[in-house]
């Protein structure tokens, strides 16, 4: 099974990794997920591609408390985050992070939560590729 | 000598994403940030964030050692 925080370059199953969450307890009654794709249009331009760079280490790290931190904070059993690093094209998938709870309403509350975070604590930037060019995006509120 | 690191726009800004500076007693973040700055201004308008030895740090007063890594980021757009 894989490991439940990664950053990778190759794709990812959505469904995958809910067996893989489902699979950690029979406790667990409602999962939750957000599932983060590449979009192809952002501030007025159309999107050909998408680049991220990260530092590495950190970013690790920081997904890894920030699973550690929603399972205490919301009493989840169990939590995944994947985020991948290779170049995307519109539609291609970019985030993904489910959370397991006895009850719908942690899992709901903990997956709104760590999306939140991991935009401000995770230390990712993406780069969009338009006919006008190539710019760092300005992180949204 | 204490290994600088940049990513995304400020190592875009910065040409490089990779300094080395030569580490003296007393050297804190926010000394080693302002030197930069006047040095890259540019690149520095982009940083809100550092990093030193891969851990997140708020304390711009903190020593920093002989030999660390020490990175400065601009705001993150993961997700």
């Amino acid at each position: 099974m894989s490991d439940a925080v990664r950053l990778q370059q190759e794709d990812f199953s959505q469904d995958e990794e809910i067996r893989a969450l489902q699979a950690c307890s029979k406790r667990i009654g409602g999962i939750a997920t957000f599932f983060g794709c590449a979009r192809d249009f952002s501030d007025g331009r159309e999107v050909s591609e998408i680049r991220f760079e990260a530092f590495n280490c950190m970013a690790l790290s920081e997904m890894q408390r920030l699973r550690s931190e929603a399972i205490e904070r919301f009493g989840l059993i169990e939590a995944r985050i994947v985020h991948r690093l290779s170049a995307v094209k519109p539609g291609d998938a970019i985030v993904f992070i489910a959370t397991g709870a006895e009850h719908r309403a942690p899992a709901l509350q903990a997956c709104q939560w760590i999306i939140d975070e991991l935009k401000e604590r995770v230390p990712i930037w993406k780069k969009e590729f338009t006919p006008q060019g190539e710019t760092w995006v300005t992180p949204h509120p | 000598m204490i290994e600088v690191l940049f990513f995304g726009p400020v190592a875009e800004c910065m040409g490089t994403g990779r300094l080395s500076v030569e580490h003296r007693p007393g050297l804190c973040l926010d000394t080693l940030r302002e030197d930069l700055r006047a040095r890259y201004p540019e690149a520095f308008a982009l940083v809100s964030i550092a990093a030193i030895d891969g851990a997140h740090v708020r304390d711009a007063a903190v020593e920093l050692a002989d030999g660390c890594e020490v990175v400065f980021m601009s705001k993150f757009s993961g997700g």
